[in-house]
């Protein structure tokens, strides 16, 4: 799990902790619905490009 | 009125362009300190416009059933020396040179503007609690949520305010303003309508729709709106059709959904027994209900959110250094996308791409989805979580729970009221339907409003 409020310090974002709080908790959330997808992800699976690119073959 | 008893009663000479901008205008004066639904009304704009519309159908020259139609846009929409604030303190000053594509579009069709709707700071977001421009109110009940991000949009027409109101839908900002007000929302195909002129929250989920009185008033605004558009570059030249439903259509043998897992989870039980009475009636007018087993869309959200994170913070990259400027709420979510890395948004696209081809499959088993717009009614301005199945959730996640996959997919999907709550709020469903299959979910829409799928008119707020 990746520590949000260390990453937060590191790209320079300055707030008080209770900000840091309200962004770091929703992000653990979701990190944690997100990571387990990730990991069934094959190398042939490109990027999506938008359904009308997609019908394009754009 | 709808809009084609309006466009028959102007072509009778019963009402006249000018007299339906200035009733417009009238009930606008008269419930927006309450509703507080526009930003900007453009009173004397529009009642210019009714004069040159009245002059042309006098002439002969009669641009369809949009000509003389009092409408209004979400204030994201760029509208040529008109302020368009997008909700936010960034953008409160810009007064564009250009129309949106919409506008144009709208313009071209012969529709009255009456100006420009509130909304969710920046559109990210679900309450239209503005920090910036004060908090839009629901018709039903003004103590509660109009849903957003195009609350503004819902509760215009929700209120009679105008016919019809262009809102965007990035994770629901259409169809959960619709629910919660009342009203019909459509959230065409991605690439159907341009996003040419509308200020972007997330360039790859950012859908352009109209919210209004009935499914053939929304069938009519998206025949004007809808088509190539190559200053939009993911605009689509699929083929534009008809999309106004037929008298009397029809939804017999049509295959019609019902999602086995995920959409029937945690909701209120209103909404849940307003939502299975429309399988109910669906039955009743000859279509087929099917079980369906959909994929992961709780994946889909978390996707959806990752994607959004990012998008909207590179969208909002330039303004961040003025960190006053944003509301608390919209800070906080710039500042989680801005931390998300590259790898997670390039992943996420991946897995839309995984899970699109996955939700593809189910075309061939039913011809369209039915599912709950939202899980809840309309919040009380001001409520940070609902309470659903016995467990409290975050206001923002519960309503968007059952929409945001679908902009994951670009999917079209139709929202239509369905009932009315024991505390007196509207139910919405979502009739969800394949990839530029607008017709298709519209004549659904319109056969199960035609068979008593809906609720009476707002009250007088």
């Amino acid at each position: 799990m990746k520590d949000w409020r260390a990453i937060a310090k590191a790209s320079g974002l300055e707030v008080d902790p209770a900000e840091l709080n309200r962004i770091a908790e929703p992000l653990e959330a979701l990190e944690a619905a997100f990571r387990p997808l990730v990991k069934d992800l094959t190398p042939d699976v490109e990027p999506f490009t938008g359904p009308c690119l997609e019908e394009n073959g754009e | 009125m709808t809009i084609r008893e309006a466009a028959d009663a102007l072509r009778a000479r019963r009402v006249s362009a000018v007299e339906l901008a200035a009733a417009a205008n009238a009930r606008i004066g008269r419930l927006n300190s309450k509703l507080n639904a526009f930003i900007t009304v453009t009173a004397e704009q529009a009642r210019e416009e009714a004069r040159q519309a009245d002059a042309e159908l006098a002439a002969g020259r009669d641009r369809g059933p949009l000509h003389g139609i009092p409408v209004a846009v979400k204030d994201l929409f760029a509208t040529r020396g008109v302020r368009t604030t997008c909700g936010s303190k960034v953008y409160e000053d810009f007064v564009p040179a250009i129309d949106a594509a919409v506008v144009e579009r709208l313009r071209a069709a012969g529709a009255v503007m009456l100006g420009k709707l509130n909304m969710h700071e920046m559109a990210y977001g679900i309450t239209s609690a503005n920090p910036h421009f004060g908090p839009v109110s629901n018709p039903w009940n003004l103590e509660h949520s109009p849903g957003g991000s195009s609350g503004g949009s819902g509760a215009a027409v929700a209120a009679q305010m105008v016919y019809a109101a262009m809102g965007s839908d990035t994770g629901g900002s259409i169809r959960i303003p619709a629910a919660f007000c009342g009203t019909v929302g459509l959230k065409p195909t991605y690439g159907r309508v341009s996003r040419y002129g509308a200020l972007p929250l997330a360039y790859s989920l950012d859908h352009m729709g109209p919210l209004a009185r009935s499914v053939r008033d929304a069938a009519m605004v998206l025949n004007a709106i809808a088509g190539h558009d190559r200053r939009d570059p993911t605009s689509s030249r699929h083929p534009v059709v008809d999309y106004i439903p037929d008298d009397g259509c029809s939804i017999r043998r049509l295959r019609i959904g019902f999602p086995g897992n995920f959409y029937f989870d945690h909701l209120d039980p209103g909404v849940e027994s307003s939502v299975r009475g429309v399988f109910a009636r669906a039955q009743s007018l000859g279509a087929v209900v099917k079980s369906v087993r959909v994929p992961d869309v709780a994946a889909l959200n978390a996707v959806g959110r990752v994607i959004l994170l990012a998008e909207a913070a590179a969208v909002a990259e330039p303004f961040l250094e003025r960190r006053e400027k944003f509301g608390p709420d919209v800070l906080s979510l710039l500042d989680q996308g801005r931390l998300v890395p590259a790898t997670d948004y390039i992943n996420a696209q991946r897995l839309r791409r995984k899970l699109s081809r996955e939700f593809d499959q189910l075309w061939s088993e039913v011809d369209c989805l039915i599912a709950p717009t939202t899980p809840n009614t309309a919040p009380r301005i001001g409520d940070a979580a609902v309470r659903l199945g016995g467990r409290d959730e975050d206001v923002r996640l519960a309503t968007t729970r059952l929409v945001r996959g679908i902009n994951v997919l670009g999917l079209p999907a139709l929202s239509i009221p369905c009932g009315l709550a024991s505390n007196g709020l509207p139910i919405g469903i979502q009739i969800i339907g394949p990839a530029w299959d607008e017709a298709l979910i519209l004549r659904i829409g319109a056969a199960l409003e035609d068979g008593g799928v809906g609720i009476p008119a707002c009250p007088p707020a």
